[in-house]
């Protein structure tokens, strides 16, 4: 039996973040040609934080979210176009409906691993509307396996038809990967997801432990272009997978070129895991502080480790970069 | 030339209740339904709206709940009924009822899972004070000949057979099951209130039901598989296809508890819903089959094998044989009608 | 002097919380608390501190209309509006907890005096009344604001069910008090809920974009402000000054509760209630013409 991966490509999304949201459409519109090109089956578009995001909080986006939206819809005929949904960041009247209006097909709402109510009205909209809705507990290393199975079963009865994990910090160890999918395949009806980053070097490695353990659903990137350290590297991970006789249905020669026009076109600095951003894994900070953490930094004349270290220790989630400014105020501080 | 809503909703009545004067009983009789805005509510108005309609029997009922607006705007064609009230009140903090109150059936809370999870405490409090209230002024009524208790198929616990459930199974049990606990619970409140104030209580445990009046966004299969094949497709099968369920078309329920309120026996316990088995992959295909067969099935399940099967189908002998009830609707006439229902535009839209 | 009548109506931990804090004010004096359920928490605690209760609702003030001056309205934006209905012809001054936005919306370090001329005031989000004072510092003090944006972080577990379902109702009216109050060409509101245990108190960052920043004038003017806000409600800090970073000007706040009714690190809730004390006392004073 042909066991079949649904690979979701957040290369225009997840790696707006390794360019501080400064994607042009331009190169979205190549990227997402050459993807569609491949057979990627959903190609994932939009600032780095989703739908709505773009703010001084967390990032500018060069583009707009409707002219990134409408671009690549524009090159995608097989693929399927997805968003990324933060309520909190997203709203239904405002953002939502306008991206549905322009034809997205697949919609993950997102929250913090902890805190699925939020995603209840957003992820009802979207079904009601008819389109595809995933749910997505984000910084997934911060619960414990009950507690993201107790939240991933909200999500699916408000309507989401899976349910993605992400190691948005990119801390997990494979065995963590192991006991965190298992549970969650045995807790939940619908499919199960990972999305991996590299910041320990073990993204395709804890990508097929998530597939081994149950997933169905895996994120990967061309290079690995994403926050941080980056993500599965797509054209790595789809070798694997065809090696262990998974199907994913993606063209291998096709992604190949894929990533390398992505090289080429969009990627300033190919991703690779500085030392930064072992310590930023180890902390377990989202990979969408490292840009900030770094231009912060280096504006203060703070050691940008001690930056990831205090921010660990705050616990701090995905969408309060603003405390990066206050932690480096402290840093000065007791500098002085 | 499409029908009315109402019209059609009419036409289901009248062929689940095949003699409205079974009923006489019920003459200038008052019925209080509390969470009488929901689908049971609705469906037993339009149930009383039909007998009244024929046999002039004026049968007086109390729609009680939360939010009253939403029925009068939904339901015109009833909320302005001369012997239809409504009353706005939260059912935990009922104090007293119209001492005209013949009968009661206690139907508040919703079975919407979406909330259970949501706000675990508010369904707790609802179905164990809501009953408590509700019985506490039910014991004061002089003139109070029967009272329904509307629980679940929840209070059964886990089922591990393949065999339809009767009113004596008892199954798996989980204390973080919020709305099957606050089921029991509430249960077994009526077991002390009809021991202690000989209060005449009866036990209804619905189990699925289809039809008009049921919003499809609610989390469920058969809302979910209509809506979507109305939407266009493709209908999406999540979890497991081979999960087994049965579904009670809402005419048909009204009637059944109509005849329980008038003849079920005090202090017993009946299944409420259809006892034939389908399977969501079979439910799926009747779907698509009736509404659009040019549309996909999509399965997406976190196993491709699953040990058990989970089956929720009851045994209805008790109820059917004692009460003298049958099915009138077959699944596949369920399906039609509710999705032409949710097709045709609403009364006060047309 | 006379002390200002009032009645809570909403017996939740908002209602609650006020109730406390109003005990404690030279200026009011609550008269009745009112709620739908005489074993809720919030009617015990009221019914300890010997205070009139009922169970009535709305119907319980139509009915002790005569003894009120004032209602918090602190139930929901739905309920709200149908009591508003009510109270407007009996008379009433109502102040609006809930995002009802039936009467203008108040900041009373901004608009106090203004505020107390209307019969519904409305208290706005907690992270407006954290935020928008700063907002309207800036409009003041800068040229030509083309964006504002907010940012409030709060404990998990100072958000309740009805907070989580809302949370796009939270950011509408967020944003909308923020234009009001900055005149700001556009403006956004984000909030995170933070489950870390101990529990964050309430933080909220405010972002501008201005020409020409005038760090100077806006720094005492903030700090002016922060002292302002600090009459009414004490746990309101200022977590890092005026700084101009990355071309953009950065404030962040801290508002800290005082511990009433709910832990200290209920701060969004302790806000918005202290503010709607401060808009209650002023309709006091100006009755009893007190300066």
């Amino acid at each position: 039996m042909i066991k079949h991966i649904l690979i979701s490509d957040p290369t225009l999304r997840d790696g707006n973040h390794a360019v501080a949201h400064q994607l042009t459409a331009n190169q979205i519109a190549i990227y997402a040609t050459a993807a569609d090109e491949a057979g990627v089956p959903i190609v994932e578009v939009g600032h780095g934080n989703g739908l709505g995001a773009s703010s001084m909080q967390v990032g500018l986006a060069l583009e707009d979210d409707v002219t990134m939206l409408e671009t690549a819809r524009k090159h995608l005929s097989k693929s399927k176009l997805g968003i990324h949904v933060i309520p909190g960041f997203a709203t239904i009247k405002r953002d939502l409906i306008r991206a549905l209006d322009i034809g997205v097909d697949v919609v993950r709402v997102a929250s913090h691993c902890t805190e699925a109510d939020i995603t209840q009205r957003h992820l009802g909209f979207v079904r009601e509307r008819g389109k595809e809705a995933y749910g997505v507990l984000m910084m997934s290393h911060m619960a414990p396996a009950s507690v993201l199975v107790e939240e991933a079963q909200k999500m699916e009865l408000y309507g989401a038809e899976g349910i993605i994990i992400m190691d948005s910090a990119g801390a997990y160890l494979p065995s963590d990967v192991e006991e965190k999918i298992t549970a969650l395949v045995n807790g939940l009806k619908v499919p199960v997801g990972f999305h991996a980053h590299n910041n320990l070097g073990m993204a395709v490695a804890n990508s097929i432990t998530a597939i081994q353990s149950g997933a169905k659903i895996l994120d990967g990137t061309a290079r690995g272009f994403g926050a941080g350290a980056g993500n599965t590297q797509l054209e790595v991970l789809i070798a694997v997978l065809e090696r262990m006789g998974y199907f994913t249905g993606i063209d291998f020669y096709k992604m190949l070129d894929a990533s390398d026009i992505a090289e080429r076109e969009i990627m300033p600095v190919i991703p690779v895991i500085k030392s930064e951003s072992i310590v930023s894994g180890l902390a377990g900070v989202f990979s969408g502080f490292s840009k900030h953490v770094t231009r912060i930094s280096k504006e203060y004349q703070v050691d940008q480790r001690d930056v990831y270290r205090e921010l660990g220790n705050r616990k701090v989630v995905g969408g309060q970069e603003d405390i990066i400014i206050e932690v480096v105020m402290d840093l000065v501080r007791k500098k002085k | 030339m499409a029908i009315a809503r109402n019209t059609l909703v009419f036409e289901d009545c009248k062929k689940s209740c095949k003699d409205p004067y079974t009923f006489s009983e019920f003459k200038d009789k008052t019925i209080l339904i509390t969470g009488g805005t929901g689908f049971m509510g609705r469906w037993i108005a339009e149930m009383i709206n039909y007998i009244n309609d024929i046999t002039q029997s004026n049968i007086h009922l109390i729609l009680l709940a939360r939010d009253i607006e939403k029925f009068q705007v939904e339901m015109p064609h009833l909320a302005n009924k001369p012997y239809l009230s409504l009353v706005r009140q939260d059912i935990r903090n009922l104090h007293d009822l119209p001492k005209n109150i013949n009968y009661i059936i206690h139907a508040a809370g919703t079975p919407d899972n979406r909330i259970h999870v949501s706000q675990p405490l508010l369904t707790l409090e609802t179905f164990y004070k809501g009953t408590q209230s509700l019985l506490n002024a039910a014991s004061r009524l002089p003139e109070l000949k029967k009272i329904i208790h509307i629980s679940s198929h929840q209070v059964y616990g886990e089922n591990d057979s393949d065999l339809n459930i009767e009113e004596t199974f008892l199954g798996k049990v989980n204390t973080s099951n919020i709305y099957g606990e606050s089921k029991r619970i509430s249960e077994t409140l009526c077991f002390a209130y009809k021991n202690q104030f000989k209060l005449p209580i009866i036990i209804i445990r619905p189990f699925a039901f289809v039809g008009p009046y049921h919003d499809l966004e609610k989390p469920w299969a058969i809302n979910n598989f209509i809506r979507d094949a109305i939407l266009g497709g493709p209908i999406k099968i999540l979890g497991n296809g081979l999960t087994i369920r049965s579904y009670l078309y809402g005419s048909d329920m009204a009637q059944w508890l109509l005849k329980t309120l008038l003849i079920g026996q005090i202090g017993e316990a009946y299944n409420l819903g259809s006892k034939e088995p389908t399977s969501l992959n079979d439910l799926a295909k009747k779907i698509q089959l009736l509404v659009n067969p040019s549309i996909e099935i999509i399965n997406k399940s976190s196993k491709s094998i699953y040990k058990n099967i989970s089956n929720l189908v009851p045994n209805t002998k008790k109820i059917t044989d004692s009460l003298s009830l049958e099915e009138a609707h077959t699944l596949e006439e369920s399906i039609k009608r509710t999705t032409v229902w949710n097709q045709l535009k609403t009364n006060n839209e047309n | 002097m006379e002390k200002l009548k009032v009645a809570i109506l909403g017996s939740g931990n908002i209602g609650t919380d006020l109730l406390i804090k109003i005990q404690r004010s030279d200026f009011l004096n609550c008269v009745l608390f009112v709620g739908r359920n005489l074993s809720s928490p919030g009617m015990a605690q009221a019914i300890a501190l010997g205070v009139k209760v009922s169970d009535e609702s709305i119907v319980a003030i139509e009915k002790n209309s005569d003894e009120i001056d004032l209602v918090f309205d602190a139930t929901s934006a739905k309920d709200a509006k149908h009591h508003w209905g009510i109270l407007e012809k009996l008379g009433k001054i109502v102040i609006d907890m809930t995002p009802a936005k039936l009467g203008g919306l108040c900041i009373p370090a901004v608009n106090l005096d203004e505020a107390v001329k209307q019969k519904n005031v409305n208290m706005i989000t907690c992270g407006g009344q954290a935020s928008i004072p700063m907002a309207y510092v800036i409009g003041k003090t800068q040229k030509n604001v083309e964006y504002i944006e907010v940012v409030s972080s709060i404990a998990s577990r100072s958000a309740g069910p009805a907070t989580r379902l809302n949370l796009d109702e939270y950011i509408d009216t967020t944003e909308l008090g923020l234009s009001i109050f900055s005149k700001a060409k556009k403006t956004k509101a984000i909030l995170n809920l933070n489950p870390a245990d101990p529990c964050i108190d309430m933080q909220t960052t405010i972002f501008a974009q201005v020409d020409e920043p005038d760090m100077e004038t806006l720094l005492a003017e903030v700090e002016l402000m922060v002292k302002s806000i600090g009459k009414y409600v004490p746990g309101y800090s200022l977590l890092v000054p005026p700084i101009y970073e990355n071309g953009r000007i950065v404030i962040m706040v801290k508002a800290q509760g005082l511990g009433d009714y709910l832990p200290k690190y209920a701060g969004n809730l302790d806000i918005i209630n202290c503010a709607a004390i401060a808009v209650a006392e002023q309709y006091s004073k100006v009755k009893n013409n007190v300066n």
